[in-house]
């Protein structure tokens, strides 16, 4: 193995390597890769990262700052050369708005833009502005120069919560506002490996990752949930939770029954898991609500049931719930069926028994 | 309606293309498998947990008869679509859709047949128009049923994603939809049934068998305009 200096940007060489060999797990590339990878680390240049925050909770900030075994946050924040980040960063306001105008103009064409959360388009974009200027002309100027640009969450990916409807702000994910290819690296947080490992695959290896249809990294994004899912053998058995609590739930059953989306989320939680411990939703008894997905908050919900509600609106302000118009059409037509074969019979009985009494008259 | 007393001659026409048939009847059966095995996907009603000490694999038998018999509907889906356009007059659609004077006339006399308004039985050697029109209507749901199946079925293979994006956007919009369609289905069958069987009782032309022999019976002065 090539030689790694023992302690380098403040890491030991112990976690150093530990990261390394996550993120190149994390990629599917083979355990010699790691070698690579952490040679990339060391000789590439530090690339500079804009780092945007707009309509979110600073969610996925935090997951990625809180993962301390190892300390990946402090590999991330040494790999890269953080511009501008408004919520790690020292200086605030003016001082702030100069370190980025700064950065664009020293950088131009060579940074990663990073984009955390969604952006605002109605009435301008005013529902979401930044020292006076619309996140929508920021991420304009910022997005177009950048030399990549990463949408990270789902907010940023594909709008989140905030585009959830009605949507008050007209919040948009970021590759609509770009005309340029936008990696998208979502989850609600995302896993912070995911982040990295795109990051180090492009150091590595000098061209981003392969891409699904959706712009997600494949590596990490290839797969649904269902067909990595431990609990899968349940689930071909026919074994189902029916309800949190039961005993079926204490056995560790498939959460299918109780709303689980891993059947139609792609997404590597089963494999990396979070939290330095392993853990992940489903191995901790809750169903998956599907968070990597286009507009989760109003397909995916209710959370804990199987298909989203779809309410059709009728006449008079009624609304009718997609699922139970079905049930109803064909209740119906099982009644007009009857009622149909009723008057038909009657109508026969009838015309016999008038044809009777004509026979008779005449 | 055709009188009792009268004798009356009936000629045997032949519409029904054993290629026609053999679609008839694979997609039937292999809808009545979907519809049973994909109500149970969509919401198990029983499990096997009282069996933890011997494999049943009931869900993923289950699936695996819905997916065989994915591949009869489909297979018997592209036969029919191609009837469409290169089978016998009858087969074709431009017999049985709304799409000429003659072929509006013939609805509304079905409507008013199916209504009780008139005991005026159509002869027509194909199907009537307000049959092809909902027979229609229901290949381009099972062509719907195919595209959103097959997305879930192969949910990484990159042409079938890539077409599932873009034409659903995501795998739960196309289960969505999936679902939703699944209740044409049942009410199709339970329509199709009962008129199947009604039409038998009030015209003499044995469709039923039809569906089987590829034949009808048509009083022998009715000429087809
Ligand atoms: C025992 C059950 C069934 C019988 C006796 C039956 C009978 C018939 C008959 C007599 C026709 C011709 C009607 C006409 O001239 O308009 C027909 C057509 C048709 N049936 Fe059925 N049917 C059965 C089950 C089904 C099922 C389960 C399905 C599918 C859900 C189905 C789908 C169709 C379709 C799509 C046509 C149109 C044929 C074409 O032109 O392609 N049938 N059936
Ligand atoms: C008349 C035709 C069909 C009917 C009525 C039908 C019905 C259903 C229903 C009710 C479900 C459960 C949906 C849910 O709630 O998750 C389902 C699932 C499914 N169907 Fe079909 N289906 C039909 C045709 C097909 C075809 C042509 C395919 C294609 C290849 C297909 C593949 C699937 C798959 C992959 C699933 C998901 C299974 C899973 O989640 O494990 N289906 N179907
Ligand atoms: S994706 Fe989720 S965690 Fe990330 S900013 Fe949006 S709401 Fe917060
Ligand atoms: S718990 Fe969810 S992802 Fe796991 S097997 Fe069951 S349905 Fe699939």
């Amino acid at each position: 193995m090539a030689r790694i200096p023992p302690i380098r940007m403040g890491l030991s060489r112990r976690d150093f390597l530990k990261i390394c060999t996550i993120a190149t797990a994390t990629m599917g590339l083979p355990v010699e890769m790691v070698d690579k990878v952490a040679a990339a680390v060391k000789s590439s240049e530090r690339p500079p990262v804009i780092w945007l925050h707009f309509m979110e909770c600073t969610g996925c900030t935090e997951s990625l700052l809180r993962s301390s075994h190892p300390p990946l946050a402090r590999l991330i924040l040494e790999l890269i050369s953080l511009e501008y980040h408004e919520t790690l960063m020292a200086g605030a306001g003016e001082q702030a708005e100069e370190a980025l105008k700064e950065a664009l103009k020293k950088y131009k064409g060579r940074y990663i833009c990073v984009v955390e959360g969604a952006v605002s388009t109605k009435d301008g974009g005013i529902y979401c502005q930044i020292g006076g200027r619309p996140a929508i002309e920021i991420l304009r100027t910022v997005g177009e120069k950048a030399g990549a640009v990463i949408a990270i969450g789902t907010c940023a990916s594909f709008g989140g919560i905030q585009a959830a409807a009605p949507n008050p702000t007209g919040a948009v994910k970021v590759s609509q506002v770009l005309s340029r290819p936008v990696i998208n690296i979502p989850g609600c947080p995302p896993n912070p490996y995911n982040f990295l490992s795109t990051v180090l695959y492009t150091l590595t290896f000098g061209h981003p990752p392969e891409l699904d249809d959706l712009s997600r990294p494949k590596f990490a994004y290839g797969r649904r949930i269902h067909d990595q899912c431990p609990r899968r053998p349940h689930f071909d058995e026919g074994r189902f939770v029916e309800s949190f609590g039961d005993p079926a739930h204490q056995q560790g059953y498939c959460l299918y029954k109780v709303g689980c989306k891993g059947p139609v989320t792609y997404s590597n939680c089963p494999v990396q898991r979070f939290c330095d411990v392993g853990a992940w939703p489903i191995g901790s008894g809750h169903p998956c609500i599907g968070c990597t997905e286009p507009s989760f908050w109003d397909r995916m919900s209710p959370f804990y049931e199987h298909l989203p509600k779809i309410y059709i609106p009728a006449g008079g302000g009624i609304r009718v719930e997609a699922e139970k118009a079905g049930r109803v059409a064909v209740g119906a037509a099982a009644a007009v069926v009857a009622a149909h074969a009723t008057i038909g019979a009657a109508k026969k009985v009838l015309k016999s028994i008038s044809g009777k009494e004509k026979d008779q008259e005449e | 309606m055709v009188k009792k007393d009268k004798e009356i001659l009936y000629r045997r026409v032949f519409v029904w293309s054993w290629a026609l048939r053999l679609f008839h009847w694979s997609f039937a059966l292999s809808c009545a498998v979907l519809l049973l095995t994909g109500i149970y996907i969509h919401s198990p009603p029983f499990t096997t947990k009282w069996a933890e000490f011997k494999p049943q694999y009931l869900m993923a038998t289950l699936r695996y008869y819905h997916f065989a018999a994915a591949y009869v509907f489909m297979a018997a889906v592209a036969v029919r679509l191609y009837l469409l356009f290169f089978g016998n007059r009858y087969e074709r659609f431009t017999d049985f859709l709304p799409i000429n004077r003659r072929n509006i006339r013939s609805l509304w006399q079905s409507l008013k047949f199916y209504l009780y308004l008139t005991d005026e039985h159509e002869w027509r050697m194909g199907h009537t128009v307000l049959a092809g029109t909902i027979y229609f209507l229901l290949f381009m749901a099972a062509i719907v049923m195919s595209l959103t199946g097959l997305y879930m079925l192969y949910p990484d293979v990159s042409w079938i994603s890539k077409m599932g994006v873009a034409l659903f956007g995501s795998l739960q919009m196309a289960r969505f939809i999936h679902y939703i369609l699944h209740w044409c289905f049942i009410f199709f069958v339970i329509v199709h049934l009962y008129i199947a069987i009604w039409n038998d009782f009030k015209a003499p032309e044995a469709i039923i068998s039809g569906a089987f022999s590829g034949s009808k019976f048509l009083p022998a002065e009715v000429e087809e305009d």
